[in-house]
């Protein structure tokens, strides 16, 4: 009988403490988020290429890049002030989010390739948000643009920039960017491209394929470091004929820290692609890292929300 | 066996007790708002739960830090991201005591006080909170008001964006309860 009494004592206020105590139970455990995760990037751009990332909807994205010259190699060292003197490339833009998966975007870019003077129209279409239960392990974003260059033709028929017709000045792209955010520190992005121009050189190509990767790491909430690069598939015969004429082409690569101050974000970065656009960096990129051939550069994102109120 | 079958009727009592007093709320409405000298901010969820006890006089809350929505969705990528780091701390939680002595099965209208712990920001800190308990045919109202100081939960705001965070920021709640469903 001992025991029993024994037991009561113990049992009763452990049943009654029970009822007073975890209340939070009644709910279940944590339910799975269900919910999309956010902020894979920081802005609709890695370094040189897209993110994932689309515009809230109302939300104006103005956008400035800029790459500078060569810091190294006959273009640069301090005669240039290490290519600051420069700018391969500045390209100004206004992205609009119609919605929260479609963004719609204008700019202008000084382009750095066989044409300059470039006029772009871009959409971006969340296809596919990652969610944080991985039902939908991977985020996809639709990029596409058209871009055409209003520089003046050359009076030579060989020249690239020799303009027949207005269509020989246009060019395209088309991306899918496949994104995961790993945790809260580590994202990574894979981006099969499409590049298409409508002019291009003699063994050159109309329509090239590309591979891109990029990637975000974490360091504070504030600051990351950010890589991209684009491996673009030219095929050999087209190498080997402008090798034999003193062209290489590389593939680009963007390095780069990230940071974010409210609606800001900076990107400061170092890359060899000496273009901002996707048409002309992807195709066009004939410096490399090893011969000093890199620059200084930086992206600047200013976001601003038309709506609310 | 008198002491065994007494023994199995306490327990049994003190069980179906617990079950019968208990309320619960599947979609307490929670808004906070701040008011800094470049920016109000204003952010809403309901999707808050809460569960009281009226015969222990304990209660608690629970809510998704993402569940609350801003009218600016950087605003709101800011507060999951920079502000609440709602990946690691993904809720706030209450748990805490109805103060005083009102008779919570009758119809009427308390002001009460409770006293508990709340955690946001992975930060706990002990709140006194009033607020006012209306029962009336069977369904239980609570709602309550209280500021939060963000630096009491270690929530840092950089000196850069001073003049558009407040320091301290009105929580307003209200919940609607009936008796909870026994799993």
């Amino acid at each position: 009988m001992l025991h029993l009494r024994l037991l009561t004592v113990l049992l009763l206020p452990a049943s009654m403490a029970m009822a007073q105590e975890d209340l939070g139970a009644i709910f279940g455990k944590d339910s799975v988020r269900r919910d999309p995760v956010t902020a894979t990037f920081k802005s609709t751009r890695i370094i040189n290429g897209q993110s994932n990332e689309t515009l809230a909807k109302r939300d104006l994205d103005f956008r400035v890049a800029h790459r500078f010259g060569d810091i190294g190699g006959s273009g640069g060292g301090s005669s240039t002030f290490f290519g600051l003197d420069n700018s391969t490339d500045i390209r100004i833009a206004f992205e609009y989010g119609i919605t929260d998966k479609l963004t719609a975007g204008v700019s202008r870019a000084k382009g750095s390739g066989n044409f300059s003077q470039m006029w772009e129209v871009l959409g971006k279409y969340k296809l596919l948000q990652q969610t944080h239960d991985n039902r939908i392990p991977v985020g996809v974003t639709l990029f596409a643009n058209a871009v055409v260059s209003s520089m003046k033709s050359s009076p030579d028929k060989e020249d690239v920039y020799y303009f027949d017709k207005f269509s020989d000045r246009a060019g395209y792209v088309a991306q899918a960017v496949i994104a995961r955010k790993f945790g809260n520190a580590v994202s990574l992005a894979l981006t099969p491209s499409f590049v298409h121009r409508n002019r291009v050189g003699y063994k050159d190509m109309n329509n090239m394929f590309a591979l891109g990767v990029g990637g975000r790491l974490r360091f504070s909430n504030r600051v990351a470091l950010v890589a991209d690069y684009f491996y673009a598939f030219r095929d050999e015969e087209s190498k080997d004929y402008y090798a034999a004429r003193g062209t290489d082409f590389y593939n680009s690569l963007g390095v780069g820290v990230e940071i974010e101050t409210g609606g800001h974000v900076f990107h400061l970065n170092f890359t060899n692609a000496t273009a901002v656009l996707e048409n002309q960096f992807i195709p066009e990129t004939t410096s490399t890292w090893r011969n000093g051939q890199f620059r200084w550069g930086f992206n600047i994102s200013r976001r601003f929300s038309l709506g609310g109120r | 066996m008198k002491r065994i079958f007494i023994f199995i009727a306490l327990i049994g009592l003190s069980a179906s007790v617990a079950g019968q007093d208990v309320l619960s709320c599947r979609s307490v409405s929670l808004r906070f708002f701040s008011s800094a000298p470049l920016e109000d901010i204003e952010a809403k969820t309901s999707q808050g739960v809460s569960a009281i006890n009226t015969a222990s006089r304990a209660i608690y809350f629970k809510v998704p830090i993402t569940s609350f929505r801003f009218k600016k969705k950087l605003m709101q990528e800011h507060f999951n991201e920079n502000y609440l780091e709602s990946d690691k701390y993904p809720y706030a939680e209450f748990k805490g005591n109805i103060l005083g002595d009102s008779d919570l099965t009758k119809d009427g209208t308390y002001a009460v006080e409770t006293e508990g712990v709340l955690q946001i920001h992975g930060v706990s800190k002990t709140y006194r909170v009033p607020g006012t308990i209306t029962i009336s045919g069977g369904k239980t109202t609570v709602e309550a008001k209280f500021n939060v100081r963000v630096a009491d939960h270690k929530i840092k705001i950089p000196s850069l964006v001073v003049r558009n965070i407040a320091e301290v920021v009105e929580v307003t709640m209200t919940a609607e309860y009936l008796p909870a469903v026994k799993k």
